[in-house]
C-alpha cells in the first residue's frame, strides 16, 4: 500500500514537468496564432531551422557559424586559462606577489568585460583578435579569483603531509595545493565557460560578420524573428551542452571526488 | 650527554605570537627517547601535544630550545623523523598505493621499488585487496593503517603518532593497539606516541611523559617496561599504574 | 630558570617585531606597486609612447570626467543623466529579480511539486544568455524600457533563484525534524526554519545577481539605446574619443563596487 503511493505520488509529480513544458509550448502556439502575431509558431522556427541548412547565410551553413562561436570561446578560454591559472596560484600561495597584483586586479575586477568592447575594437579592430581578448578579458577574473580562493584556503593538512613526506618548492605546489584547489578551479572554470558564452554573442551582436551572435542581430535588423529565434535556440542547446559536458568531464577526471554525484 | 638518545629535546618553548599579544604554549619542555623505544606523551585535550610533536617533525618552528637525534642537533624537516597524522591526512586524490608511497616519491627511490615497499607495508597493515582504492571508500580504522603504512614505508628512524586513534569507535580502537604494537615488534622504530586517553597510554608504553594542561610542562614520567605485553588491561597492576597517573593529571578543561 | 624566561621574552618581542615589519612591507608593496602603475600610464602617453588616438593618461581622464559632469557632447548628455537612467533601470530589473526570484526558488526548494512545474521551464530558458534576448524583447515589448528592463530581469533572475534554492536546500534535517515533532505544520517550518537557514545564500544570490545585472545592463545599452553608460562609451567609440571610452568604463567599474558595498552593508 506505502509502495504504491509513493509510486503514484512520483508519477504526479513527473506529470508536472510534462505538463509545464506542454504549458509552455501552448503558450507559444497561442501566442503566435492570429494574424497580427509577430511571433512565429515552433513549426515555423522549425522549417527555417530547415531551410537555413539549404540556404546559408553569409555563405556559411548554421553548423558554420555554431562552430566559429565555439571557436571563439575556446581561444579565449583556453588563454584565461593558461595565464589565469599560474597567476591565481602565485596570488594565493605568495604573500609578496599578492600584495603586488591583487589591488591592480581588484581595480580592473568590477568593470564588466563588455564595457570593453568600445575600447578593445579602437585598439584591437572588430576582428577576431578582438574576441579573442574579449572572451579572455571576461573569463580571466572568474579564473583568477578561484584558483586563488582554492590555492589560499588550501587544505592545511595535506600541506603538512606534504612537507612532511618531502615534497618542496615546486612540487609542493604542483602535487599538493594545486589537486587541493581543484574543485574550486574547476568551478571557476565552469563559471568562466558560461561568462565566455555570453560575451561572445554580445560581442558578435555588437559587430561580426559570422557567428550565432551575429544571427541574432541578422535576424532582428531584417525583421526575420524566424531566424532570431533558431539562433536563440541554438545557443541555448549549445549552452546547455557545453555545461553537461563540462561536468561530465570532471567527474571523469577526478574520481575521488566525492561532492560531485 | 645527548648523545646517548635517539632523540632530545632540549628546553622547548613555543609561543604563537600575533602583533597584540601572544600565547604561551609549551612552556621549557626536555625530554630525551631511547632507541626503538615506544614513549606515550600524555596530556589533557588541547595542551600542546600536537603542536610539540610538529615541532619535533620540523613542521613547526620552536621559539626557543633545540631538537637533537643521535647527538646531532636538527632544524626543520628530517627524512628520519616521519608522522601518522591525528585527522587521518591522507591525501583524497592518490589511491591507497599512491598515498602510502608519497614519501618515497620524494626521496627518488625507483618506481619499481616503490611499488615492492609499498605492498610490503600494505600487506603490514592488511589492507591487500584495497591498494587500487581511494581513500572516501575506506573506512576509518582502514584509512588510519593506510596513515601507519605511508608513515613507515618512507622509512623513518622516528615515527610521531598524534593521537591516531583518537577519531575511532572504542572497538576499532582496541583492535588499533593491538595493530600498533604487533607492528612495531615486527619493525622496530623508535615511535613518539601522543594521547589524551590514559589507558592507551598504559596499554602501549614503555615509558610515559605526563604533561601539564597549557602552557604544558613535563609533570611526570613513568617507566613501564617492567609490565611485561600483552598487558591485560583489568589486571590489579595495570589498573593501579592508571590510578596513579589520574591522579597526577589535570583536568581537561577545554572539554 | 630565570635565564630561560628572560631568553624567551626576548625571542618573542623577536619575532612580534618580524611580524609587524613583515605586514607593513607588504603594505608599502601593494601601494607601490598601484603607484608604479600609475606612473607608466601616464608616462607612456606624455612622453608619446603610446598614441593619444589609442589611449589617455590617467590625468586626461580625470579632465574628460570633470569636464563630462556637465558637458552634452558629443553624446547628448551629461554624466549624471547617464548615469541616472542606467540606474534607473538596472534597480527596477534587479528589485524585480530578487522579489519575484527569492521567492519562486526558496518554494521550489521546498515544495516538490513546485520544483517540478518550475523546472523544466526554467532551464529551458537558463542556458541562453540574457543578452541574446534583446532583439526578440524589441520585438515583443516595443523599444524603449521595457526591453532593457526585462533583460536585466531576467539575467539577475537565475542566479536568484538558483541560490535561494540551494540555501533552503541545505536546511538542516535534524532542526526540520524536532520541528515536526512540536507539532509545527509544514509552511510554519519552511517560514521560520527554512528561510533564515537560507538566507546566507540568498544574499549571495542577490550579490551575484547584481553583478551579472550591471553587466548586462551595459551590453543591453550598447545594443539598443540612446543613453545610459553603455550607450556613452559606444558613443566614444563611434566619435574616437578614448578618454570618453574610459570616462565610462571607470564610472560603470565604480558605481559597480558601491552598489556590492551596500548589498554588504545591507546583509549585516
Amino acid at each position: 500500500m506505502k509502495k504504491h503511493t509513493f509510486i503514484l505520488r512520483n508519477f504526479l509529480l513527473n506529470l508536472l514537468s510534462f505538463l509545464s513544458l506542454g504549458l509552455l509550448v501552448l503558450l507559444w502556439i497561442v501566442g503566435s496564432s492570429g494574424e497580427a502575431s509577430i511571433l512565429p509558431s515552433p513549426y515555423e522556427v522549425w522549417t527555417k531551422f530547415l531551410a537555413l541548412s539549404e540556404d546559408p547565410i553569409a555563405g556559411m551553413s548554421m553548423l558554420g557559424h555554431s562552430l566559429q562561436s565555439l571557436r571563439r570561446v575556446f581561444v579565449g578560454l583556453l588563454a584565461a586559462t593558461v595565464v589565469g591559472i599560474p597567476l591565481g596560484t602565485m596570488i594565493g600561495w605568495s604573500e609578496r606577489f599578492r600584495a603586488i597584483f591583487q589591488p591592480v586586479f581588484e581595480i580592473i575586477r568590477p568593470i564588466p568585460p563588455l564595457a570593453w568592447v568600445p575600447l578593445i575594437s579602437i585598439w584591437c579592430g572588430v576582428f577576431e583578435f578582438s574576441k579573442y581578448i574579449l572572451v579572455f578579458i571576461g573569463t580571466f577574473s572568474a579564473i583568477v579569483v578561484n584558483t586563488y580562493a582554492g590555492v589560499n584556503l588550501a587544505n592545511r593538512d595535506n600541506i603538512a603531509v606534504g612537507r612532511m613526506f618531502g615534497a618542496r618548492g615546486v612540487r609542493l605546489i604542483t602535487d599538493i595545493v594545486f589537486p587541493s584547489a581543484l574543485p574550486s578551479i574547476m568551478a571557476g572554470l565552469k563559471t568562466a565557460l558560461t561568462t565566455g558564452w555570453g560575451v561572445v554573442l554580445a560581442a558578435e551582436m555588437i559587430s561580426a560578420n559570422y557567428g550565432l551572435g551575429m544571427l541574432v542581430t541578422r535576424g532582428s535588423d531584417s525583421n526575420d524573428i524566424q531566424l532570431v529565434l533558431v539562433a536563440m535556440l541554438l545557443i541555448g542547446l549549445i549552452g546547455a551542452l557545453m555545461s553537461t559536458a563540462f561536468t561530465i568531464l570532471e567527474r571523469r577526471l577526478s574520481p575521488w571526488r566525492t561532492d560531485l554525484n | 650527554m645527548a648523545d646517548r638518545f635517539k632523540l632530545s629535546v632540549k628546553n622547548l618553548s613555543k609561543a604563537f605570537v600575533t602583533k597584540k599579544d601572544d600565547t604561551l604554549v609549551i612552556d621549557d619542555i626536555s625530554m630525551d627517547v631511547r632507541e626503538n623505544e615506544f614513549l606515550v606523551i600524555l596530556g589533557p585535550g588541547q595542551c600542546g601535544k600536537t603542536v610539540l610533536l610538529n615541532m619535533v617533525a620540523g613542521l613547526l618552528k620552536p621559539t626557543l630550545g633545540e631538537i637533537y637525534m643521535d647527538g646531532e642537533k636538527v632544524s626543520g624537516l628530517d627524512k628520519r623523523v616521519r608522522m601518522v597524522f591525528q585527522k587521518l591526512a591522507l591525501l583524497p586524490w592518490l589511491t591507497v598505493s599512491k598515498n602510502v608511497q608519497i614519501g618515497m616519491k620524494y626521496a627518488k627511490v625507483p618506481k619499481e621499488q616503490r611499488e615492492r615497499v609499498a605492498q610490503h607495508y600494505i600487506d603490514l597493515v592488511g589492507l591487500q585487496g584495497f591498494e587500487r582504492s581511494y581513500p572516501h571508500q575506506l573506512s576509518g580504522g582502514m584509512k588510519q593503517r593506510v596513515g601507519i603504512a605511508r608513515a613507515y614505508a618512507s622509512a623513518p628512524e622516528v615515527l610521531l603518532m598524534d593521537e591516531p586513534f583518537g577519531q575511532l569507535d572504542a572497538q576499532t580502537r582496541y583492535s588499533m593497539e593491538d595493530e600498533i604494537l604487533k607492528i612495531w615488534d615486527k619493525d622496530k622504530r623508535t615511535i613518539l606516541f601522543v594521547t589524551n586517553n590514559i589507558e592507551e597510554a598504559v596499554y602501549l608504553a614503555d615509558r610515559i611523559v605526563l604533561l601539564s594542561k597549557r602552557p604544558a610542562k613535563v609533570k611526570d614520567v613513568f617507566d613501564l617496561t617492567g609490565l611485561p605485553r600483552p598487558r591485560d588491561n583489568l589486571s590489579e597492576e595495570f589498573l593501579r599504574i592508571r590510578q596513579e597517573i589520574a591522579d597526577q593529571m589535570d583536568l581537561d578543561l577545554g572539554q | 630558570m630565570n635565564t630561560n624566561q628572560e631568553k624567551l621574552t626576548k625571542a618573542i618581542a623577536r619575532e612580534r617585531k618580524h611580524i609587524k615589519n613583515k605586514s607593513r612591507n607588504l603594505l608599502f608593496t601593494s601601494i607601490i606597486s598601484i603607484v608604479v602603475l600609475l606612473a607608466l600610464w601616464e608616462l607612456s602617453v606624455q612622453l608619446g609612447w603610446i598614441t593619444t588616438r589609442f589611449f589617455c593618461a590617467p590625468s586626461e581622464v580625470l579632465n574628460a570626467l570633470i569636464e563630462k559632469l556637465t558637458n552634452r557632447a558629443p553624446d547628448g548628455a551629461t554624466l549624471p543623466v547617464h548615469i541616472l537612467s542606467s540606474m534607473k533601470i538596472s534597480m527596477i530589473g534587479f528589485l524585480m529579480a530578487v522579489l519575484i526570484g527569492t521567492p519562486l526558488g526558496l518554494l521550489m526548494g521546498w515544495y516538490k511539486p513546485v520544483d517540478k512545474f518550475i523546472r523544466p521551464a526554467f532551464n529551458l530558458i537558463r542556458p541562453i544568455p540574457a543578452v541574446g534576448w534583446i532583439p526578440l524583447m524589441i520585438v515583443l515589448l516595443g523599444i524603449g524600457l521595457a526591453p532593457k528592463v526585462f533583460i536585466v530581469f531576467l539575467s539577475a533572475f537565475v542566479a536568484v533563484v538558483l541560490n535561494s534554492y540551494a540555501g533552503i536546500k541545505l536546511t538542516n534535517r535534524a532542526m526540520i525534524n524536532v520541528s515536526k515533532t512540536c507539532g509545527a505544520s509544514n509552511f510554519t517550518i519552511f517560514r521560520r526554519v527554512g528561510i533564515p537557514s537560507a538566507m546566507p545564500m540568498v544574499f549571495t544570490g542577490w550579490k551575484v545577481g547584481l553583478g551579472l545585472s550591471w553587466s548586462t545592463l551595459v551590453a543591453a545599452e550598447m545594443l539598443a539605446s540612446n543613453d545610459g553608460l553603455g550607450y556613452m562609451i559606444l558613443a566614444g567609440r563611434q566619435f574616437m574619443r578614448v578618454n570618453l571610452i574610459m570616462v565610462g568604463m571607470l564610472t560603470i567599474g565604480v558605481i559597480g563596487l558601491i552598489l556590492f558595498a551596500l548589498l554588504n552593508w545591507l546583509e549585516k
